[in-house]
């Protein structure tokens, strides 16, 4: 992929945005997987009172920059939909290949640390600007695999968006729906922009680079600024030889269920209770993924209130239910092929049911299916489980009483 | 005759050093000078309040040498001589310490109506209408860019939509972040009396701005809802005056600790160029400066010009010392709302701040809060109780204690104080450990507030019958608490009669001597005050960097 290339079909228009949905939607994965690995308790070890707040602080960021990828998924939606697309939440497994996307770095679940955050600075790096002197030489700092980084980016790939945009006429391009577009209105997503014309789609396009990459101005409050950052904190901090090491020692780019054709080079979790949790956070994820993703695909009219129930219940389960259940699988040993290791989800995306067109039959479906996993959870709770898992356990029976 | 600096700042709070900062930019010599100590780091704070038995606003700041040397209210509770109860007290406290008190307020941030700076001649005149309630000399759209611009260097995070043109008082761009989201508790609410109405006013809940970042802003990460922005917040998500200090040292100013100014002194020709200050060990020292500027916040800004008998010709300093009456009522709501997440406060209700009553009464603003009843203890209260009275344990006090706190909600307001000459702070004969006389506080509520403060109760008890809430306390009548809003003392006014600074913070007396902070105030509204502090203070910059010569890059 080339900056200097244009795109002027839709069909073009509507490939990279599929693209740009599975980036954003991959690595939010990583970062939140990165996040999960960050330890809480000082009595986890290898950490005094004073690292600990730094590690907590940490966590926020990538937390939050976490859930900025989100709505940059949220907005690719709004920006497909806009021009009669269909909102694409598909992505290939962990791990992708450095050459699977034209960014050529890979994207893995992999714990905090050096290796992990300089990918991510790899994936936010700002586009047509050379990496400075001193970034370069924290990108290619001990551990490190690759020797010369070319620097495609995800920056690159919105403006090659960007340019459909501009290029194709307004016209002809926004044939979908105005009421299709999701708003604050519907889903508590903030900043969320409705697109509706070349200028919002301009503007929910500068959004998300500049969250990204950031500006000239404000480098440094970008994504890719606050990546930067926390490295450099991290390689002081360990530089000193204090032994502060704030990361679960999770495994890398585990899976839940190889034998059942998962594909790609996952690891498979080799103790099967910590297998079996990963296997509800994998089913959770996937149901709430279809449901968003049904909320942003279908006109508004006439089913709001389902369309608002979805996108609450979505929201509700990523803090109350994946994310304990992902922090709790961290302290989980990963089973005896992975000795010293502990597990973590593999955000498994398997063959699973579509959602229909009708309202009341994909509410139906949802229903049947949260209460199956509301039984799942139920079981898992007579186990010795880690108190996180329990919790996202018990929120999931919560949440899915009174679906 | 040359001067050591060409300015010297007298407090480095949020104020003085944003003074300082604008000026050192500007290329002028600065020097700040703080009675308190340096800092630890931000995670020393946060140990020192999370090991403290007692938990207050001064539990993170704690250090025996500047609470003795540089005592405050929040260090010691003895440090104003105020009259006995039963007469009324004033409540408010401050930090005396690098950053000032910005270290523990909450980060709200509305800005004061088109009607607050014009008191007098929109609503004065009435039987009940004080006196004291003047017009400011400047008006809303003067201080306009000078908000927008204090909105940006501290980052503030809003909805333009909502706020652009309350009561007449447009804004003239966005805010630099997008709002802090309203919590669950907000939307239910707003969901339950959004478009209903009591005695002719409109509810609206509105997200609050706030100085808290909601995205990474200027070096600093978003807000984690970590929930203890009072008394710190511990990853520096919300801004404080420490965020200033660093820019202007960073800009070249220079900052001295410990140093007590004692004294300025007045030329001949009537300017002020001498600050004396004593170090903690007791040591007499001198320094110059072309300008000095005053920015030790409220009482030890006037405190400092009454011992140095400067600026007061007008007999105003110490004098319409106001703060806001807050009071804090509670209920049980009729479904969780699922308090105690996130910043303790994100919406509130400005529907009740201005209209014709203010002939008669004040305004107020109504605050939604996040924090259940952990102004009364909860949730440990709860489980005293649990435990030793219905003799609950295990899982049993757990599900009863869910139950319990997750519906708890509390509403508050915070109510105009009108300006009383007799409310006021003078030198008491008592000394602190300096040898320094302690301030002496004179307060009582006006009649117009108390009035305010009777119709926001009456507002409160009408909200929590709309939502349908149980076990209400609506507290006693006249009850108040402080709402940290010190505010008045050396007021500013055309006249220089009836006022102690002009239009740009120049003392009327010393042509020289400058006043930044929220002691120059005539009045104050119903909004948290750091927002006009730091939209006059930056205004002030600009004129003393133009009175000395400096240029400076046009800001606005």
């Amino acid at each position: 992929m080339s900056a200097s290339r244009e795109i002027r079909t839709r069909t073009d228009l509507l490939k990279l945005l599929c693209e740009a949905a599975e980036l954003e939607h991959g690595i939010a994965c990583s970062y939140l997987y990165a996040a999960f690995s960050l330890k809480r308790d000082i009595a986890e070890g290898g950490m005094t009172w004073e690292e600990q707040q730094k590690v907590r602080r940490w966590a926020a960021q990538i937390y939050f920059v976490a859930s900025q990828e989100m709505l940059h998924l949220a907005l690719v939606w709004n920006l497909t939909t806009a021009i009669g697309g269909t909102p694409y939440y598909f992505r290939p497994n962990f791990p992708q290949g450095s050459k699977y996307y034209p960014i050529k770095v890979p994207i893995e679940l992999e714990p905090f640390g050096p290796q992990s955050l300089r990918r991510f600075i790899r994936y936010e790096h700002p586009q047509n600007i050379a990496p400075e002197r001193d970034l370069k030489s924290l990108l290619a700092s001990a551990g490190d695999d690759a020797e010369e980084i070319e620097f495609g980016s995800v920056g690159e790939l919105y403006g090659l968006i960007e340019s459909g945009f501009h290029n194709i006429g307004e016209k002809e391009l926004f044939i979908g729906s105005p009421t299709q577009q999701m708003t604050r209105d519907l889903v508590h997503f903030p900043d969320l922009i409705p697109v509706v014309d070349r200028d919002s789609a301009i503007k929910a396009i500068e959004e998300i680079t500049e969250q990204g990459e950031g500006t000239g101005r404000d480098r440094e409050d970008s994504h890719f600024g606050a990546f930067v950052a926390i490295l450099k904190e991290l390689l002081d901090s360990t530089a000193r030889g204090s032994g502060f090491s704030p990361a679960r020692p999770s495994m890398r780019n585990p899976s839940a269920r190889l034998e059942r054709g998962y594909g790609a080079d996952s690891n498979p979790i080799d103790d099967p209770l910590a297998g079996q949790v990963a296997a509800l956070f994998d089913s959770v994820y996937s149901l709430m993924l279809r449901m968003l993703a049904w909320s942003f695909e279908f006109d508004s009219v006439g089913v709001e209130e389902q369309l608002k129930k979805f996108c609450s219940v979505t929201i509700d389960i990523m803090p109350r239910v994946l994310l304990p259940l992902g922090e709790g699988l961290m302290l989980m040993p990963a089973g005896k092929k992975y000795p010293g290791k502990t597990a973590g989800p593999g955000f498994g995306l398997t063959r699973h049911v579509m959602l229909p067109p009708s309202a009341e039959n994909a509410r139906q479906l949802c229903r049947e299916r949260m209460k199956e996993l509301a039984v799942l959870a139920a079981d898992l709770l007579k186990l010795r489980l880690p108190e996180p898992v329990k919790s996202g356990c018990r929120h999931l029976r919560e949440i899915a009483e009174t679906f | 005759m040359a001067r050591d600096f060409d300015v010297v700042v007298i407090g480095a709070g949020m104020a003085g050093a944003m003074t300082a900062y604008r000026l050192a930019q500007a290329g002028a010599r600065v020097l700040i000078l703080e009675a308190g100590n340096r800092n630890p780091s931000r995670a020393q704070m946060v140990g020192s309040f999370a090991t403290a038995s007692a938990k207050t606003l001064h539990s993170p700041y704690v250090q025996a040498e500047s609470d003795t040397k540089a005592p405050s209210p929040d260090s010691s509770s003895t440090y104003y001589e105020q009259p006995a109860a039963p007469h009324t007290q004033y409540k408010s406290t401050y930090e005396r310490r690098t950053g000032g008190s910005t270290w523990h307020w909450l980060g709200h941030t509305p800005r004061m109506l088109r009607s607050d700076f014009k008191m007098s001649s929109r609503y004065g005149g009435g039987p009940d209408f004080p006196p004291a309630l003047v017009d400011w000399p400047v008006t809303y759209d003067d201080v306009e860019p000078w908000y927008c611009e204090a909105e940006r260097e501290m980052g503030v995070a809003g909805s333009h939509d909502e706020w652009n043109g309350l009561f007449d008082s447009p804004r003239s761009k966005p805010f630099p972040m997008s709002m802090i989201w309203p919590s669950y508790s907000d939307t239910w609410i707003a969901g339950q009396i959004n478009g209903k109405s009591f005695e002719g006013s409109e509810y609206r809940v509105r997200s609050t701005p706030s100085a808290r970042n909601s995205e990474l802003y200027d070096g600093r990460p978003p807000c984690a809802g970590n929930s203890i922005c009072v008394p710190l917040c511990p990853i520096g998500a919300k801004y404080d005056g420490a965020v200033h200090v660093a820019k202007a040292t960073a800009a070249g100013a220079s900052l001295w600790e410990q140093c007590v100014v004692t004294k300025l002194d007045k030329d001949a020709d009537g300017s002020v160029h001498t600050v004396h200050f004593l170090t903690y060990g007791g040591a007499s020292q001198t320094v110059t400066a072309e300008v000095v500027v005053i920015a030790a916040h409220a009482i030890e800004t006037p405190k400092l010009l009454l011992m140095s008998g400067l600026a007061n010709m007008s007999d105003q300093v110490g004098r319409n010392l106001m703060d806001h009456l807050a009071k804090s009522t509670f209920g049980i709501a009729p479904e969780q709302l699922f308090p105690f997440r996130g910043p303790p406060s994100t919406s509130g209700i400005e529907s009740f701040r201005d209209g014709d009553f203010r002939r008669a009464r004040a305004g107020f603003r109504v605050s939604l809060n996040n924090d259940g009843w952990s102004r009364r203890g909860a949730p440990y209260t709860e489980i005293i109780d649990f435990v030793t009275n219905k003799k609950l344990i295990g899982a049993d006090l757990q599900e009863a204690l869910f139950a319990r706190v997750t519906k708890q909600l509390r509403l508050s307001c915070s109510v105009e104080v009108a300006p009383d000459p007799n409310n006021r702070v003078e030198l008491s004969a008592m000394t602190d450990a300096l040898g320094l006389p302690r301030p002496k506080i004179t307060f009582t509520p006006p009649q117009y507030s108390l009035n305010g403060l009777a119709q926001a109760t009456k507002t409160l008890g009408d909200m929590f019958r709309l939502i349908g809430a149980t076990e209400v306390d609506l507290g006693a009548a006249n009850a108040y608490d402080g709402a940290g809003h010190i505010m008045g003392t050396c007021r500013m006014g055309s006249d220089p009669k009836s006022s102690v600074v002009d239009a740009q913070c120049r003392t009327h007396d010393h042509p020289n001597l400058f006043i930044v902070g929220s002691s120059v105030f005539p009045t104050v509204g119903s909004p948290n005050p750091t927002l006009t502090i730091a939209a006059l203070a930056l205004r002030a910059a600009q004129d003393i960097a133009d009175q000395l010569g400096f240029k400076t890059e046009p800001q606005i």
